[in-house]
């Protein structure tokens, strides 16, 4: 089989490197002395799939310390595609180069609402039949996690098994339970995987709507199974598994460096975030650690830099000291530090600058919204004092570009808000001609908002294409000089916005899109909206619902029955107090906020370093 | 100190592009705490130089890069250090210690071979060496900069040998490196395929050696130095 791809497919499709495995640190286990076997697939393209995190930490977890196996696949690009079909060859993991199909588990990673479609693709490439009825004895379970399944409902028709929360902490169990059921027939595993805590197995549940569309109830078809499913949370992050020996790709990867995880989790409590309401409470790991996992990781892979990931990495509490010893220790091999978005305030440029020490990289900043009204509204806690004095600092200390974030299409929004944000490019374009040396630049990434499940807008409208057209509009009225703004896709975002907040019967026109031809929807050169747009009329489903529809407290979302851990009282209180503008504290040094977090776990915040405001 | 260091790109690592090769040697030596010399500047790169870039999809047996370090090492000591921590298809065969003055690979090497290797058909291959030489002119479209327009190999072509194995032939192609005609492998399998060698004959391909041409002697990298 390898041989057949070395000879007569990879010399005829771009980046072939994606697909030739055997990178240095790759572990192959042995096929028939492995108990279960699964195929971890990422339903983006390698170099997107082997910069994600966690799946460098189920690979390492399952292969280093259970007896179970798990292999690699990625989305095959286009071209790739299309030799692999031609040559009637079905998909394989780039460890033994053996057909998903032999697996006993097939597992996906959610990341992005709008993979879906390649999830479909792949399982299709692979022989899999893609609705889960569909699927009997013989094939694999197929299974998905990731940030997009906690709401997992518009997926529910074409998954077996969800898993939810964090993986490390469910997926050991849920292979061993496989592992120990093989003998019973799928439906009866299926039943035994359901009383695991963090699974969620759909077919074992039936829905329910209102005469208005609206949804009605979840419930489970046989009593054993349980009503609401709860995350699963890995609560000592410091002693977690986290891989010293991760893959080394051959070819060049999105974020191709040494990677420490510094914590999990954000309690700044912005209204709109996703991320910082399902991944709470937080956790961090102690600077001994960290630095431990960075040697470990620099002499296994020899990457000449290290990337400090978190939500928000800033207000990580041992940040300041572990940045400058990890300068100071790797700076003589000319290694270097790397810092997400930055926290805005001095203290961040004040450690950019210690990062720069050893290599440049870009500034980026997310003051999020144009004005005071609207960051209080959205609970981003941060004044125009305070970006206009990070920005200068930049400025003096020698930077001359700048990238800002913000979001248009937020609940409230008047053109004064977005003014607002023009106004401030202007003002950070001033501070550069008064105190950098050289003509500065300024680039703004302005993303349109989607309401999200499990936050405090969801019960919000999302804006229509036409009004962030408008929005779009209003902000590119008049040209500034040396000001370069870009725009996500308003298509996009409105078709993220119907899968999360949807349900069950989105499964149709999502089958109906694939079968249309779409993929990779997450790149501007293959996403097709017209293909979405018939095949939501096809199949007579109104998207608008989902999206543009102010929904009431006492409507029951499809979602209610993922608990998160954090309280739907909370939420609706966050909603409220956003609409009368006012904040929320940050729980780590103005009090506990309430959002139920913490009982829910019985646990208490995990920072490991003294903090001063 | 300088060192220069012959090394084999094996089948696995064909696909890899020049940026990719250039990383995992950086990263081997990171991994190996090889003492190397680094770049000055934002963005200090170690002090690799690479001999000419090996094309994608075809393994290399004879490569060649020099490396700068900061102190001495043993050239046998590298070797070993280096074999330890690079992947199973790739293998630091030889290592000498080089002037500091000695000329840069990539101005030094100016002819490289490539080996085809062919399935064994009842076929007249052992004269094709000589069908191919007493040409005059030897025209293919240009894979290289100027592509699509008709490009003369003849006088880039310094010899061709045949070898017979038991199931297959191995025809192997001297050819100039940079100018005046820079001849390149997927230019060779078009010529071949013009004396009758069809595609799906050609199990593999790999580039056998690289060169210092002097009238008709061919020198190694390694015999090269003083």
């Amino acid at each position: 089989m390898k041989d057949k791809i070395f000879r007569d497919i990879l010399p005829n499709v771009s980046k072939p490197a994606r697909y030739t495995g055997s990178e240095v640190n790759i572990i192959k286990k042995d096929w028939n002395r492995s108990r279960i076997k699964m195929a971890f697939a990422f339903p983006d393209v390698y170099e997107v799939g082997m910069s994600h995190v966690g799946s460098k930490i189920l690979y390492g977890l399952i292969n280093e310390k259970s007896d179970h196996l798990l292999e690699r696949v990625y989305a095959p690009w286009p071209d790739m595609e299309r030799e692999l079909r031609r040559h009637e060859i079905p998909l394989f993991a780039l460890e033994s180069f053996r057909p998903l199909s032999e697996f006993d588990v097939i597992g996906f990673t959610l990341q992005y609402e709008l993979a879906i479609t390649n999830v479909l693709n792949m399982l299709d490439m692979a022989g899999i039949p893609l609705w889960s009825k569909d699927r009997h004895e013989q094939f694999p379970l197929v299974i998905a996690g990731g940030p997009v399944v906690f709401n997992p409902e518009p997926y529910a028709d074409f998954i077996d098994v969800f898993l939810l929360g964090d993986g490390e902490e469910v997926l050991t169990e849920f292979l061993d339970c496989c592992w120990d059921n093989q003998h019973l027939k799928r439906q009866d595993r299926l039943l035994k995987l359901a009383s695991i805590e963090g699974i969620y197995v759909p077919s074992l549940y039936n829905v329910k709507y209102n005469e208005d569309r609206t949804f009605s109830q979840i419930t489970p078809l046989i009593a054993s199974v349980p009503h609401t499913i709860k995350k699963r949370v890995v609560i000592d992050l410091d002693n977690a598994y986290f891989p010293d020996k991760p893959v080394l790709p051959y070819m060049t990867i999105v974020h191709d460096r040494a990677v420490l995880e510094v914590m999990r989790g954000c309690q700044r409590g912005c209204r709109f975030c996703h991320a910082g309401m399902v991944y709470r409470p937080v956790r961090e790991r102690s600077i001994e650690t960290l630095k431990r996992q960075a040697d470990q990781q620099l002499a296994s892979t020899g990457y000449d830099e290290i990337g400090l990931t978190s939500l928000s990495t800033l207000d990580y509490s041992g940040v300041d000291s572990l940045v400058k010893d990890l300068v100071k220790k790797y700076r003589e091999q000319g290694t270097g530090v790397s810092l997400p978005s930055l926290r805005v305030d001095a203290f961040s440029i004040e450690l950019a600058n210690e990062v720069q020490k050893v290599r440049k990289t870009t500034l980026t900043l997310a003051p999020e919204a144009g004005t005071q009204r609207m960051r209080d509204m959205i609970n981003k806690n941060v004044t125009e004092e305070q970006l206009l004095e990070a920005v200068k600092a930049a400025f003096k200390s020698g930077w001359l570009s700048i990238k800002l974030y913000f979001m248009d299409g937020l609940p409230g929004e008047t053109d004064a808000d977005l003014e607002g944000i023009l106004d401030l490019l202007k003002k950070v374009r001033t501070l550069g001609d008064e105190h950098a040396r050289k003509k500065v630049e300024i680039r703004a990434s302005i993303a349109s908002f989607v309401p999200k499940a499990h936050t405090p807008f969801q019960w919000q409208r999302q804006n229509t294409i036409q009004e962030l057209e408008e929005k779009r509009r209003v902000l590119t009225r008049s040209k500034m000089k040396r000001i370069r703004m870009s725009f996500h896709d308003s298509r996009t975002s409105f078709l993220e916005g119907v899968l999360s907040r949807g349900d069950r019967r989105l499964a149709v026109p999502i089958h109906l899109a694939w079968q249309k031809g779409s993929k990779f929807d997450g790149w501007s050169e293959y996403f097709n909206f017209s293909r979405w747009m018939e095949a939501f009329r096809d199949s007579d489903i109104d998207p608008d619902f989902y999206t543009s529809r102010l929904r009431s407290y006492d409507e029951i979302l499809p979602w209610d029955f993922i608990d998160t851990g954090v309280s739907k009282a909370y939420l609706q209180n966050e909603n409220e107090k956003a609409a009368a503008g006012i904040t929320t504290g940050d729980c780590r040094w103005d009090g506990c906020s309430g959002c139920g977090i913490c009982p829910a776990y019985e646990i208490d915040l995990d920072i490991k370093e003294e903090i001063g405001r | 100190m300088r060192l220069r260091a012959e090394y084999l790109v094996g089948s696995d690592l064909k696909f890899l592009g020049n940026l990719d090769m250039m990383n995992l040697m950086s990263r081997a030596m990171r991994r190996a705490g090889i003492p190397f010399a680094l770049s000055e500047g934002f963005n200090p790169h170690i002090k690799l130089s690479m001999g000419t870039v090996l094309p994608v999809g075809v393994w290399g047996d004879k490569e060649y890069f020099d490396l700068e370090l900061t102190q001495d090492m043993d050239p046998n000591e590298f070797m070993k250090k280096m074999n330890h921590v690079l992947p199973l298809e790739m293998e630091i065969k030889q290592c000498v210690k080089i002037d500091e003055k000695e000329p840069a690979l990539m101005k030094i090497i100016n002819a490289a071979s490539y080996t085809f290797i062919l399935k064994l058909i009842d076929h007249g291959y052992f004269d094709i060496s000589d069908r191919i030489m007493s040409q005059n002119e030897l025209l293919v479209r240009s894979r290289g900069k100027q592509k699509g327009i008709d490009k003369d190999l003849r006088p880039g072509i310094f010899k061709i040998t045949v070898n017979f194995q038991q199931e297959s032939v191995m025809i192997s192609i001297w050819v100039n490196v940079g100018e005046p005609v820079n001849v390149r492998y997927d230019e060779l399998l078009e010529l071949l395929e013009d004396y009758g060698i069809e595609r799906e004959e050609v199990v593999d391909i790999f580039r056998s050696g690289n060169f210092i041409r002097a009238g008709n002697l061919f020198y190694s990298p390694f015999e090269k130095v003083s």
